[in-house]
């Protein structure tokens, strides 16, 4: 219990007679990069789930600075300094992509209901999102509807939410998922930005092996719902097992370019 | 900036015709009109829930038909003194609030996907719980046969009445757009898109959701007061399931998540109803204008279904669109 952020005790979940997290205890120390790899189905979205709230686990604890989270709601947790990011984007379709990350920072500074006051009258979060969405590139589309956004682009606005809540703990499932590789440099530089802020301790899941490397003090590799390994990047990619791993879970092929 | 002034000359003139309006029209039109006027607040109120925060409602009639009896009733046990007057409004309010506190406790409980079914479910529920109430205390109620009472003084006049319908519209227009617009209105249109992506910012789903139906149970109830003021008359028909029907059938006509959807909605669905009323006369087949409203009802849905005000607005953003890609912080075609 030295200085962990976050920490599992034994965190398991069963989908019927799946085990897709078992008996994971692990902890992530304030302040670092951690990177989780691991093939698909190995239960690294479910894992995210867990710590986020959106599911509860079959049996284990979660502990937060210490303490138990396990029986909070993702609201409660957000309220905590835990904030997370979609594999699937998951942004508000019919808003313009401004009010999706004006959204973020009303609830950021606790804006509240006010419900006769107009919105306009916070104009500082009508001008910080301005600058999120300039930070990400997507200033010139803000007044359209997010759904209109291409693939790429709504997976940038993801990240520029989840960013711009400034979370404690700020979890990024796949972030590159479905991403065209020109676009990926942006999010590596959004990444590398967010790491050098030191607001956040940040927790990533990833299968581009590069942007894992470049960026993470320590990595976790999980196979079949449990930890295969850990170390650093380079340890970790030497690791023979792991590679076995890789290839026995049918990754694809851009994880190991 | 122009076309903003050319927007509020043509609200003004707007407003100068319907205040020379009553001057110039029959008794019936007069009543009609006063009529739409409160039944469109009823209309917005159904498009708070639905509209702007994707809750489906089917007891929401209850807090309609529920402001006309508690005038009705009030004014029949207590008289039509000032302080009566104020009580019963009061009570009214206070029966909105309770009953959409206690009805959302229950409908919001269920957070995951069978959440909107249950909502519907449960609000049927209450909505005919408190109709059957109604019909139950006959000694208050009159039951099915109806209630009919006398209003305030100052309601008695008919113009005067239109009047004041008028300015109920006009005044409850303005505070619901101011709602929609404030930062809680902008959370309930963030919950319709994505329920579970709000709570994931931090929203607390369910206290937002109750503060939508508080909302729209207020204005509802409001509207209700004033229908009893303009026809002093309730009957449980007013509670019903069909009279939420009708809530809905005014903001899907008009345009559902518009607002003024629903004042255009409310209005054309009682101007063609009057319409086909007098049409009886011609063939008894007009008199069950519910058969015309529900093959109005599937046409909208089929070809039209953002609404005369929906299809308005999309027109017009595709052509602001065109002229030029402005930062326009509000929803697509708000
Ligand atoms: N809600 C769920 N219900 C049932 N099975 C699930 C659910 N979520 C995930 N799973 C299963 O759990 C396993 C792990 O999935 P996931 O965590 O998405 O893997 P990863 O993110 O590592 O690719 C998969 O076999 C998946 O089918
Ligand atoms: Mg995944």
């Amino acid at each position: 219990m030295s200085n962990a952020l976050i920490e599992t005790q034994n965190l398991t979940i069963n989908f019927g007679g799946h085990r897709a997290v078992d008996d994971l205890s692990l902890s992530i120390e304030q302040n670092t990069f951690t990177a989780i790899i691991g093939p698909n189905g190995a239960g690294k979205t479910t894992f995210f789930n867990l710590l986020s709230g959106l599911l509860q686990p079959t049996s284990g604890r979660i502990l937060f600075k210490g303490a138990d989270i396990t029986g909070l709601s993702p609201m409660q947790r957000v309220a905590l300094g835990i904030g997370r990011s979609f594999q699937l984007t998951n942004v508000f379709p019919t808003l313009t992509v401004h009010e999706n990350v004006r959204l973020v920072l009303q609830s950021r500074e606790r804006v509240g209901c006010r419900p006769l006051t107009s919105y306009r009258r916070f104009p500082e979060l009508i001008a910080e999102a301005e600058q999120i969405l300039a930070d990400v590139l997507l200033l010139g589309k803000g007044h359209l509807p997010a759904a209109r956004l291409s693939h790429g682009e709504q997976r940038k606005l993801e990240m520029a939410m989840v960013l711009a809540m400034r979370p404690q703990l700020l979890l990024l499932d796949e972030p590159t998922a479905g991403m065209a590789l020109e676009e990926v440099p942006v999010m590596l530089e959004l990444l590398t930005h967010a790491k050098a802020r030191g607001e956040s301790t940040i927790v990533l899941i990833e299968h581009k092996m590069d942007l894992v490397t470049k960026l993470s003090d320590r990595v976790l590799v999980l196979v079949n719902g449990a930890l295969l390994t850990e170390g650093t990047p380079a340890e970790v990619a030497k690791n023979p097992d792991v590679l076995k791993a890789y290839l026995g879970g049918g990754i694809r092929r851009e994880a190991t370019a | 900036m122009t076309a903003k002034r050319w927007l509020w000359a043509s609200y003004a003139v707007a407003l100068i015709l319907l205040l020379v309006l009553p001057h110039a029209i029959g008794v019936m039109t007069r009543e009609l009109i006063g009529r739409i006027f409160i039944l469109a607040v009823f209309g917005m109120s159904y498009d708070i829930l639905r509209g702007y925060t994707g809750i489906i409602n089917l007891g929401h009639a209850a807090f309609f038909g529920g402001g006309t009896y508690i005038a009705g009733i009030m004014f029949t046990r207590l008289g039509t003194s000032a302080s009566a007057s104020l009580l019963a409004v009061a009570l009214a309010w206070a029966f909105a609030v309770i009953l959409a506190l206690v009805m959302g406790q229950f409908a919001f409980r269920n957070t995951g996907a069978g959440g909107v079914l249950a909502c519907a479910m449960i609000t049927l529920a209450f909505g005919e719980i408190v109709r059957h109430t109604a019909e139950t205390f006959r000694q208050f109620t009159q039951g099915a046969d109806g209630l009919t009472f006398a209003v305030p003084v100052i309601f008695r006049d008919r113009i005067g009445m239109y009047y004041y319908a008028l300015l109920f519209l006009v005044v409850m227009t303005l505070l619901l757009r101011q709602f929609i617009n404030s930062p809680a209105g902008r959370v309930l249109q963030a919950i319709r898109d994505n329920e579970q992506r709000a709570r994931f910012l931090g929203y607390d789903v369910r206290k937002y959701k109750l503060l939508a139906l508080v909302t729209a149970a207020l204005a509802a109830s409001s509207a209700g007061f004033m229908f009893a003021l303009l026809t002093r008359f309730a009957n449980t028909d007013l509670l019903s399931v069909q009279n939420t029907l009708n809530a809905l059938l005014f903001t899907i006509v008009g345009g559902t998540g518009t607002l003024y959807g629903a004042i255009v909605g409310t209005a054309f669905v009682q101007l063609v109803q009057s319409y086909l009323l007098e049409l009886r006369g011609i063939h008894e087949i007009f008199a069950r204008w519910q058969i015309f409203f529900g093959a109005i009802y599937v046409l909208v849905v089929l070809y039209m279904p953002l609404g005369m005000v929906g299809a308005f607005l999309r027109i017009k953003g595709s052509l602001a669109y065109w002229r030029t890609s402005g930062g326009n912080h509000t929803r697509a075609g708000d």
